[in-house]
């Protein structure tokens, strides 16, 4: 076992499961998607991304734009929230919510590309 | 830039995530901290508010609390906050100022910075590898010739010096092993604007890597390389198309030339001299007994001469190489002025202090002096700083290593067809340079001439009309006349004639295969594409190419015939004719055949 491994699989997926926990629910629902789960989910990408430096393989580089691109799509559903919460200076309705949620559906993608990317890797290992 | 880039990133890994995590923690513990608005109402902060002030209370900036008054709780979770992310930063910065130092982050930044450097150059460059006396000299003398340097230097310390030698152009520099090909690729030897590559190193094996990896990577690159070792010598003679150049035989034949054929070396000191200066006088050494004090690399390539030359020797070495124990005409291990007089220095014409250090090489000379005063001496001068010295010693000829490489290597680079010529006088003995020197002497006296090529291109206008013998063959002795007036002959020497084989061999065809024209007699026995000191009625083809030696400013004269057509027209009919296409209706067809002479 190796824990760089580990830990890199770890963060890859949580960012993944995070991702889709936040996302899931209905659209149009702020009380479905709680801004902790954001900042969580927005936390566990940064993470992910900056432990997909450095690597000059090919598998390497579209791990990193794959988490480049969540973190793209997290980081304009956060800031998109606090211009609604904290510029404009009104609650989250249907339309706002569901501009975050969607975006957060984007980076919920880009994530399940690396985490297939990540399987994949894994199997052509134990062939 | 990928390697640095790389680089940060993968040693960055640690700190960022720290920072994250730290961020992560504060942000997130201020939001669950119970605090209170003014109105007395149980708040808690949001995230957008919790990372704002996490921001700059972590960066020590400190804008107090806002959006309202902390409670007592957020307090004590801000306190924590405040350590935690100090220490954060702390090692993310000291992470940065590490990797800034780090030697192998600074080789890497460095040979990056190296690689963008020669991918743009646009202009002429050499690549010299090895960076020691040669190397110096050579990349100082290239400067001043306006074309830019690459050193590629294994050693960091011999490296260091460039930056504060006074070029004119900055060198761009590589500290690393030019025999790699990766490196060699790295110093843009495979680029267009590559002139040349120098193997210069003071390892023969290394040279000999550097010039087979060059060969190979880039054919079309000019590789000089300084080799002493025969093996290798004879290794690279067979790999061919790289010039070689072995600094002790090349002085060696100088002086054999001296001694053997004084006007073939006369010959070559006249036409590789400072143009205009005054031409330099013959050595004049003398026959007789030779004392060799060294018997190394330098003393062994004298002797070898000396003995072709049919000169009597002798040679005293302290501590020799052992396969030349026992030698015939070595005396070993002896007291220096035991060692002369056991070599029979009373009646030596001549000694050679050889060695590699200078102290002893004076020292010799000194006692040589002593006990024969009126012996002519060479010397070998080894440190560039011991000039002086060496010069206050009073010999004849001084073989200085680093000179005598600039000397070549210049020869070869700026005027490679001098040498094709000079090595014809060489193989050709004293019956060619007799002629030559005849011919310098009664057209420029006692100077030094310029010596230029002449390219007859046909890509070029003037050229390219001349050539096309509409109004039969370009003759040699038209390319002698003044263009801009065509009574008046210019002042040079046409030495050499070079032909490209197809070219000889295509002409040759077109002509329905009928035999050479007498011109080319002298061509083939001297080789089939070269002749030396061409008759002036020599019909010229495309492709050709004339070594010149001439006076000032003849070239330039000589340029204009390239780029128009009108002054060869002038040259050959004695009339300029109208340019334009009105002014060519307008003169008559009887005017111009009036105006044309019969050419002679």
């Amino acid at each position: 076992m190796n824990l760089e491994k580990v830990i890199f699989g770890f963060f890859t997926i949580l960012a993944c499961t995070l991702n889709f926990g936040f996302f899931v629910g209905d659209i149009d629902r702020p009380e479905l998607h709680h801004p902790t789960e954001l900042f969580a989910t927005i936390v566990v990408n940064l993470i992910a991304l900056v432990l997909k430096f450095g690597d000059r393989t090919h598998i390497g580089a579209t791990h990193l734009a794959t988490s480049l691109a969540a973190c793209l799509q997290l980081g304009a559903a956060g800031l998109f929230w606090v211009w609604e919460l904290h510029v404009r200076g009104i609650a989250l309705d249907a339309g706002s919510t569901s501009t975050i949620v969607s975006l957060s559906g984007g980076a919920l993608v880009a994530n399940l590309i690396s985490v297939t990317l990540l399987i994949g890797e894994t199997l052509r290992q134990s062939r | 830039m990928g390697d640095v880039l790389y680089l940060i990133l993968r040693r960055l890994r640690a700190p960022l995530i720290t920072l994250i995590v730290v961020y992560a923690i504060s942000v997130v513990g201020l939001t669950l901290a119970p605090g209170i608005d003014p109105q007395g109402q149980p708040w808690r902060m949001g995230f957008f508010h919790a990372f704002y002030v996490m921001s700059y209370t972590a960066t020590t900036i400190g804008f107090g609390e806002i959006p309202y008054a902390f409670t007592d709780a957020q307090r004590l979770w801000v306190t924590f906050s405040i350590y935690l992310s100090v220490i954060g930063w702390a090692y993310a910065l000291g992470s940065v100022f590490a990797l800034s130092q780090d030697p192998t982050f600074r080789a890497a930044a460095s040979r990056g910075l190296f690689v963008r450097r020669v991918a743009r150059l646009r202009q002429p460059y050499c690549v010299i590898c090895g960076y020691g006396r040669s190397g110096r000299a050579i990349a100082l003398a290239l400067d001043a010739l306006d074309v830019r340097i690459v050193i590629v230097e294994q050693d960091a310390q011999r490296a260091a010096p460039i930056e504060i030698e006074e070029f004119r152009a900055p060198p761009l520099v590589l500290v690393a092993d030019a025999r790699r090909p990766e490196v060699l690729r790295e110093a843009g030897i495979a680029k267009p604007e590559c002139r040349a590559v120098l193997a210069l190193t003071g390892d023969d094996e290394a040279n000999q890597s550097i010039a087979i990896g060059t060969r190979v990577l880039d054919p079309a690159t000019m590789v000089i390389a300084r080799v002493a070792d025969p093996v290798v010598h004879d290794n690279l003679a067979d790999f061919g198309g790289v010039h070689l150049i072995n600094p002790f035989e090349t002085f060696a034949a100088n002086i054999g030339l001296d001694l053997v054929a004084p006007e073939v070396l006369q010959l070559e000191e006249w036409l590789t001299g400072v143009p205009g200066s005054l031409r330099p006088e013959t050595l004049k050494l003398p026959q007789g007994h030779w004392v060799l004090a060294g018997y190394g690399r330098f003393g062994r390539a004298m002797a070898q001469m000396l003995r072709s030359a049919g000169q009597s020797w002798q040679a005293v070495d302290p501590n020799i190489a052992p396969e030349d124990e026992g030698a015939e005409g070595v005396a070993i291990g002896k007291s220096a002025e035991q060692g002369l007089r056991e070599c029979d220095i009373g009646r030596a014409v001549a000694l050679v202090a050889g060695t590699d250090s200078d102290s002893v090489n004076l020292a010799t000379v000194t006692m040589a002096r002593r006990l024969n005063p009126g012996i002519r001496i060479i010397v070998r001068q080894n440190k560039a700083y011991n000039r002086a010295l060496i010069e206050a010693a009073g010999a004849t000829v001084a073989f200085v290593q680093s000179d005598l490489m600039t000397h070549e290597v210049l020869q070869a680079l700026t005027t490679p067809l001098l040498n094709r010529f000079l090595g014809q006088a060489r193989r050709d003995g004293a019956g060619l340079a007799r002629r030559a020197l005849a011919r310098l002497d009664e057209v420029f006296g006692k100077r030094v001439p310029w010596v230029w090529r002449f390219d007859c291109d046909p890509a070029q206008p003037g050229m390219r009309h001349a050539l096309s013998q509409a109004d039969g063959p370009l003759l040699l002795r038209e390319l002698l006349v003044d263009p801009r007036d065509p009574q008046v002959p210019m002042l040079a020497v046409p030495l050499l004639l070079w032909r490209a084989p197809t070219a000889a061999a295509s002409a040759h065809a077109a002509r329905g295969g009928a035999p050479l024209t007498d011109v080319f007699a002298s061509a083939t026995s001297a080789g089939a594409d070269e002749v030396v000191l061409p008759d002036p009625d020599t019909p010229l083809w495309a492709g050709d190419r004339i070594l010149f030696a001439g006076g000032e400013g003849v070239e330039a004269l000589q340029r204009r015939f390239l780029l128009d057509p009108s002054p060869i027209e002038l040259v050959r009919t004695g009339y300029e004719p109208p340019r334009s296409w009105l002014f060519r209706r307008f003169s008559s067809p009887t005017a111009r055949s009036a105006a044309a002479r019969p050419r002679p």
